[in-house]
C-alpha cells in the first residue's frame, strides 16, 4: 500500500510499504477512505518531538471501512464492512483510566510505556503515528491501517453522510470541544482562544455551544481570523496588538473568565523572551516555545481557568508560576478523551447543528502529502486544513 | 500500610529529580535523543547523556533491586490463577521463549537473549499460598542461578490487586548485572517492571500492546539505529494468542 513516511526533519515521503496485518486479537484492519494532516503532525514534521524513527508512518485522523477483524474483537461493537471513524487515541476500555472515562490515559496501550515514564512519570495511552514514546503505532496517512483495541475506539457512521462531515470526529472536533469543556464555562462567560487553526475553530464554536457570551479569538492569519468571526468571535491580531493589554481593555480590567491555548509548542511571538525561546528550541535546550501559555496565564482573570489543548512535548522555561498561584488559577489539559465525545458530537452533526467540513481548504491525493505538509506548516495558499484521499490518483502535471 | 513492603523505600536519594535508576534510563533517553538529532547540538546532548549515565551507573555495584509492584484491576484469585499456570509466563515476560510444566513442582524455562542465544534453567516451586504468593528457584545444573517470587495483595481500598514481583539472578562463576544484561539484553530491573506491566495488560485488556511486526517505510541506517534505541526490535514478544484469557466482564 501507499503510506506517508517520516524520513527525517522536514522530510516527508510517500512510499510503497507492506499492507498492515492483524498482530493482536483485538486488532482490526481499516481501508482508509479519508485522512488528514493535523497541527500536531507539524510538530513531528519540524522535528520537535523526540523518538520518531526514520520510516515511521504518520497520521492520526482517519476513517474508512473495516476489512478484517481479529478473533478477540467484540463483533457487536465492530465488524467487517462497517464504516468507521477511528479516534487518534488508543484505549483498552478495561483499565481504571478507561473506566474513569480518561481514555487518552489508558494504561494498557503503549508498548513503550517505559520510555514515556522516563519523561512524564507515567505513560499516557498509545497514539497513532505519533512517536515511539507514544506507542510507535503506524499511522493513518496510508491506504490501510491496523487499529488495535478496535472494539473500543472506532465509531460506526451511517451511510449517507459524506466523509468530510465526520472525519474530524477522529481528533480536532472533539479536541476543540474538550478544550471548551475544560474552560468551565458558565452562561455568558468571556473566553479568549489563542490560535485559530482547525483546533481553535472548533474550540470557538464549542465555547458558544457551552453558553459562552463572548469569544475573543487570537491569531495573525487573516483568513483564519475571518473564519473565527464567521462563528461569532471578536478577533485580535497578535502582530498588531499587545494581546494581554488588549484583553484587559476589552474586558474592563476584569480579564477573560477562561483562556485557551489552542496553539501549543510552536507559538510565534515578539520580543526578547520569544527570541530566547526560539534560540533554545533551535539548540534543543528547550523543545517548546510557551509564548501563548505565558500570555494565557497573565491574561486570565483572578480565579479563572486556563485550558490547554495545544500540545507540549517536554520542559518549558519562564512560566509565570507566581501569577498562576497568586491569582488562584486552574489549569486543565490533556490529549483528548476521544471516546467521551465522538457519539454526542456525531449526533450534533446529524442534527445539522454543525457541519465540520467548513475548515477544509485543500482536498488532495495522498501522494501530495510532502507538499501539503510544507504548505500547511507555512500557512501558504490560505491553507487551514488538508484532507488526503488515499485512493485518488495524482493529476498529471 | 506496611512501609517496608514498598519498593521505593530503599532507593538512594539523588540531587536529580529522577532518582538514580531513573537517572540512568533518563540519561539513556537523553543520549539516544541527542544521537537522533544528527547535528552538533545533538552530539553534545548525547555526550551529556553519556556523562549522566556514567554518574548514575557508578554507585550501582551494590545489590540490584529487582522488585516492582503494579496495581492490577482484578481480584487476587484471578491474578494468582493466571500466574500459577507457568505456561502463561512467556505471554508477559518478553525474554522467555517457553516454560514447560514438568512433574511435581518443576518447570523448564527457556529464555532468549541477544542473537537468539538460549538460556535454560529448571525451576522448582519453593513456596505457595493460594491467592497470595508463589515462589520459585532454579535447580543446580541450570545456565543461571535464579529465584523469584510474586505476591498478590488485595487493595484495602478496593482498587484491585497489588502484584509484587521480585527476581534475583546470578551467573554461576560470573559477576553481577553486566553479565546478566548481556544474557538477556536488558537490565533485570527493567525486565521485572515490564513483566508486571504486561501482566497487567494481559489481565485487564486480554492482550499486551505490541507493534512488533507492523508495517513501516524504509528505515535506512538511521531508522534501524532508532529501532534498536527505542527497543522496537527487542522489547516485544510475538503476537499474543487470545485463547484462555477472558476479558474482565
Ligand atoms: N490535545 C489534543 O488532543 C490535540 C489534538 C489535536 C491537536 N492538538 C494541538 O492543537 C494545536 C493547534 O492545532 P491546529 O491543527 O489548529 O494547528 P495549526 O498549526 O493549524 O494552528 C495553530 C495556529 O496558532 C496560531 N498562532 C501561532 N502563534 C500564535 C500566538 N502567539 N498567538 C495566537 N495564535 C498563534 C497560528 O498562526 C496558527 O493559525 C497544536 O499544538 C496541536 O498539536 C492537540
Ligand atoms: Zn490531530
Ligand atoms: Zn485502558
Amino acid at each position: 500500500m501507499k503510506a506517508v513516511c517520516w524520513m527525517g526533519k522536514e522530510r516527508i515521503e510517500v512510499h510503497d510499504v507492506p499492507d498492515p496485518k492483524i498482530l493482536n486479537p483485538r486488532d482490526a484492519i481499516v481501508r482508509i477512505t479519508t485522512t488528514c494532516i493535523c497541527g500536531s503532525d507539524l510538530h513531528l514534521y519540524n522535528g520537535f518531538v523526540p523518538t520518531l524513527e526514520q520510516g515511521d508512518i504518520l497520521g492520526h485522523e482517519f476513517m474508512g471501512e473495516v476489512v478484517e477483524v481479529g478473533p478477540g474483537v467484540n463483533k457487536d461493537k465492530i465488524s467487517v464492512g462497517d464504516r468507521v471513524v477511528v479516534p487518534f487515541t488508543i484505549a483498552c476500555g478495561e483499565c481504571q483510566s478507561c473506566k474513569d472515562q480518561l481514555w487518552s490515559l489508558c494504561d494498557n496501550t503503549n508498548p513503550n510505556a517505559w520510555l514515556a515514564e522516563k519523561l512524564m512519570g507515567y505513560s499516557p495511552s498509545g497514539l497513532f503515528g505519533y512517536t515511539h514514546m507514544m506507542g510507535g503505532y503506524a499511522g493513518g496517512q496510508a491506504q490501510y491501517a491496523r487499529v488495535p483495541m478496535a472494539d473500543v475506539g472506532p465509531i460506526r457512521i451511517p451511510d449517507g453522510i459524506p466523509d468530510e462531515k465526520v472525519v474530524f470526529l477522529s481528533d480536532i472536533f472533539p479536541t476543540g470541544y474538550m478544550g471548551a469543556e475544560n474552560c468551565n464555562i458558565r452562561p455568558g462567560d468571556t473566553i479568549a482562544v489563542w490560535g485559530c487553526g482547525p483546533v481553535g475553530q472548533f474550540a470557538i464554536r464549542s465555547c458558544f455551544m457551552f453558553g459562552a457570551g463572548r469569544v475573543i479569538a487570537i491569531d495573525r492569519l487573516p483568513e483564519r481570523l475571518r473564519m473565527a468571526e464567521q462563528a461569532g468571535a471578536e478577533t485580535l491580531n497578535f502582530d498588531d496588538v499587545d494581546v494581554v493589554e488588549a484583553l484587559k481593555d476589552m474586558t474592563g480590567n476584569h480579564g477573560p473568565d477562561a483562556c485557551m491555548d489552542a496553539v501549543g509548542m510552536e507559538a510565534w511571538g515578539h520580543g526578547v523572551i520569544f527570541a530566547m525561546d526560539r534560540a533554545k528550541q533551535m539548540t534543543r535546550m528547550q523543545m517548546d516555545r510557551p509564548v501563548v501559555l505565558r500570555q494565557a496565564i497573565m491574561a486570565c482573570k483572578k480565579g479563572g481557568t486556563v485550558s490547554v489543548p495545544g500540545v507540549y512535548a517536554s520542559f518549558i522555561d519562564k512560566v509565570p508560576m507566581g501569577a498562576f498561584m497568586n491569582k488562584g488559577l486552574t489549569m486543565k489539559t490533556g490529549q483528548t478523551h476521544m471516546m467521551r465525545y465522538m457519539q454526542p458530537l456525531l449526533e450534533r452533526i446529524q442534527a445539522g447543528e454543525i457541519d465540520p467540513s467548513f475548515v477544509i481548504s485543500h482536498k488532495l491525493p495522498l501522494e501530495s502529502a510532502p507538499g501539503a505538509y510544507r504548505m500547511f506548516r507555512d500557512k501558504q495558499d490560505h491553507c487551514t486544513k488538508v484532507v488526503l484521499k488515499p485512493w485518488e490518483q495524482q493529476q498529471a502535471a | 500500610m506496611n512501609q517496608s513492603n514498598l519498593p521505593f523505600s530503599r532507593q538512594a536519594s539523588s540531587q536529580f529529580p529522577f532518582g538514580s535508576k531513573g537517572l540512568l534510563l533518563g540519561a539513556g533517553a537523553l543520549m539516544l535523543y541527542g544521537l537522533t538529532r544528527r547535528s552538533k547540538s545533538g552530539l553534545a546532548l548525547a555526550t551529556a547523556g553519556g556523562v549522566l549515565a556514567f554518574r548514575a551507573a557508578k554507585p550501582q555495584s551494590a545489590p540490584q533491586n529487582t522488585r516492582a509492584t503494579f496495581l492490577v484491576n482484578t481480584s487476587p484469585e484471578r491474578a494468582y490463577v493466571l500466574w500459577r499456570d507457568f505456561q502463561n509466563l512467556p505471554r508477559f515476560m518478553a525474554h522467555l521463549k517457553s516454560v514447560q510444566v514438568l512433574e511435581g513442582n518443576r518447570s523448564e524455562w527457556i529464555a532468549v537473549g541477544p542473537m537468539d542465544r538460549e538460556v535454560r534453567w529448571t525451576a522448582e516451586i519453593t513456596g505457595e499460598r493460594p491467592n497470595e504468593l508463589i515462589a520459585w528457584r532454579s535447580l543446580p545444573g541450570s545456565d543461571v542461578e535464579t529465584s523469584g517470587s510474586v505476591e498478590f495483595r488485595r487493595d484495602p481500598l478496593d482498587r484491585g490487586t497489588y502484584v509484587t514481583a521480585e527476581v534475583r539472578y546470578r551467573i554461576p562463576g560470573g559477576s553481577a548485572t553486566a553479565a546478566l544484561a548481556g544474557i538477556f539484553g536488558k537490565h533485570p530491573e527493567f525486565m521485572v517492571r515490564e513483566a508486571l506491566r504486561r501482566f497487567k495488560s494481559l489481565v485487564e485488556a486480554g492482550e499486551t500492546p505490541t507493534i512488533s511486526g507492523q508495517t513501516h517505510g524504509p528505515r535506512g541506517l538511521h531508522g534501524r539505529t532508532e529501532e534498536v534505541l527505542f527497543r522496537e526490535t527487542t522489547n516485544h514478544p510475538e503476537p499474543q494468542a487470545a485463547s484462555g484469557l477472558p476479558r474482565i466482564a
